[in-house]
């Protein structure tokens, strides 16, 4: 079975841009072709991730993308999962690596999420939830992960300051990425005095509506070798989704995360004690909390502690970096885009292009994408640059 | 119970399970094998899979296990923002999400709620979809 690896990566700025969706695509693409034989010569099929339609009144962006890539007559799709859509894109691209379809997929993501304002984004956001019963109750995105926030500080020893202090590790990372939205540092009065968007949960807790592409070129590794790229490989793939509705799931055990996770280091070989850094979904601060004891990396109740260094974290914990882009929080989380810019990421960090941003040694990464609230869906990538065990 | 002569009396459809909440009766699925609560009552059970799925009436009381307050409504209910809003944990069982008919800061985790329900408004009428339209609405109040 061929083994897929990342060739190359692009993506477009993020953030209020003056460009539709399908011209931030195009500078995305131009950016991981820079150097390489053009699209039509090397992708055979396209998956594009796209959370709304209600942004652009736009479907069809596997077709129309297709299109802007110059690729007329291949098998290309749009993939739906809200805020999951990217990384579902970039596993259908794996599977056809891996079973011998293709040689190279393009895994790509787009939103133009600015068009409407911010109640467009909340209106369209709000579509993710159930609407018989949810939807109808005026909930929202960032009152979601607030109930689930409200329930973690709760039952664990964390507090409000603990969850700023997440945003503010988050915004000093991505101080150090030139692509982030956020590139500035922030202190914790800053966040716990900003204004309340749904308690405990305040404006600096949430994760920016901004625009954004990206790309992600996924090839065989003699492929990726025949053209001269830096290579990274994507040796595990996982994907859960779970009840819709968050009242019906357990609501700090993220089961579909787990699950996601445990299913791509099984196939990778690994554990999560191998993880070097990992991109988490911390479209809240609390996220980042949830996911970290759902990935493995620390002991229930004490994810909250990422942002201080590993040696005084809870015992337990490993020593993983967790979202050294500024995470979704200040990197930006342009929804379709997301889980791919967190395949940038990485690809970035394991082949020595992450600048002074970088992890030192880090070898092993663990992506982790979700739609919906919480793990609705949730996909984990493990990518590596080591020998396969 | 098989679900594939399913209509909109079943109760397990969206349309049977709110006539029934129209009429106060709150209308839970629980696996026949697992006895798992589904609210909205459903034809399978997502704990174990089984499609023995009965509709029993549920409790309309049940305790707050957390709760929020929207500052940043959809379009659709601008109007009402800020509103409170909790995941309940009924006396049977089952979880719901729902408004609670309190202030904010007046409600704690644990706290007493009933389940109430009322017809929709005309705004809400305004926003819903042609097969929504006499949905009723569920509220929390504090007991
Ligand atoms: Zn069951």
């Amino acid at each position: 079975m061929p083994e897929p690896v990342i060739a190359s990566v692009g993506a477009s700025s993020l953030g209020r841009t003056d460009l539709p969706g399908r011209d931030l695509f195009s500078v995305a693409l131009a950016e991981a072709f820079d150097g390489l034989p053009d699209p039509a010569e090397l992708v055979e099929a396209m998956y594009v991730g796209n959370q709304s339609e209600s942004y652009e009144h736009q479907i069809m962006y596997g077709t129309l993308l297709a299109e802007w890539a110059g690729l007329r007559h291949v098998p290309a799709e749009r993939v739906e999962g809200c805020a999951a859509a990217g990384a579902l894109a970039l596993r259908h691209a794996v599977k056809d690596v891996r079973n011998g379809e293709h040689e190279a997929v393009l895994a790509c993501g787009v939103e133009k999420m600015t068009s409407a304002g911010t109640s467009g984004a909340t209106d369209a956001l709000s579509a993710a939830f159930d609407r018989a019963l949810e939807q109808r109750s005026g909930i929202t995105a960032p009152s979601q992960y607030a109930l689930l926030a409200k329930r973690y500080l709760h039952e664990t020893d964390a507090t409000e300051r603990d969850l700023a202090e997440i945003a503010v590790k988050n915004h000093a990372n991505a101080a150090r990425n030139p692509r982030a939205q956020f590139p500035k540092e922030i202190d914790v009065a800053t966040v716990l005095e900003s204004a309340p968007i749904a308690p405990p949960l305040k404006l600096y807790d949430c994760a920016p509506v901004g625009d954004g592409a990206a790309v992600v070129l996924v090839t065989t590794a003699e492929l990726a070798a025949d053209l001269d790229c830096p290579q990274v490989r994507i040796a595990g793939t996982g994907a859960s989704a779970n009840n819709i509705a968050v009242a019906e799931r357990d609501m700090t055990d993220i089961a579909g995360a787990r699950i996601a996770a445990e299913t791509a280091y099984e196939e990778a070989g690994i554990d999560a004690a191998a993880v070097d850094i990992a991109e988490v979904h911390d479209a809240f601060t609390v996220c980042e909390a949830l996911l970290a004891e759902a990935a493995g990396f620390a002991p229930a109740g004490t994810g909250y502690q990422s942002y201080q260094a590993p040696a005084e974290r809870a015992d337990g914990w490993t020593d993983v970096q967790l979202s050294p882009s500024g995470g979704l929080k200040a990197r930006g989380h342009p929804i379709g885009a997301t889980g791919l810019l967190q395949a940038l990421e990485a690809y970035e960090q394991l082949t020595g292009g992450a600048g002074d941003r970088a992890v030192e040694g880090a070898e092993t990464a663990l992506l982790l994408n979700e739609g919906g609230v919480a793990d609705a869906v949730t996909v984990g990538h493990v990518l590596t640059t080591a020998e396969a065990p | 119970m098989t679900a594939g002569n399913l209509d909109a009396t079943d109760s397990r459809t969206l349309p049977g399970f709110f006539d029934a909440l129209a009429d106060g009766d709150l209308l839970g699925g629980v696996c026949a094998d697992c006895e798992q609560v589904l609210l909205p009552p459903r034809p399978a059970c997502y704990a174990c899979g089984s499609r023995a799925v009965d509709v029993e009436p549920q409790s309309r009381e049940g305790r707050v296990f957390s709760y929020t307050e929207v500052h940043t409504p959809p379009p659709a209910f601008a109007a009402d923002a800020p509103y409170t809003v909790a995941v309940v944990e009924l006396t049977d069982g089952g979880r719901l999400l729902g408004r609670v008919a309190a202030d904010y800061a007046d409600v704690a985790i644990g706290d007493s709620v009933e389940l109430t329900v009322r017809e929709p408004t005309a705004a809400e009428r305004e926003v819903a979809l042609d097969y929504e339209t006499d949905w009723p609405v569920h509220i929390f109040e504090l007991r």
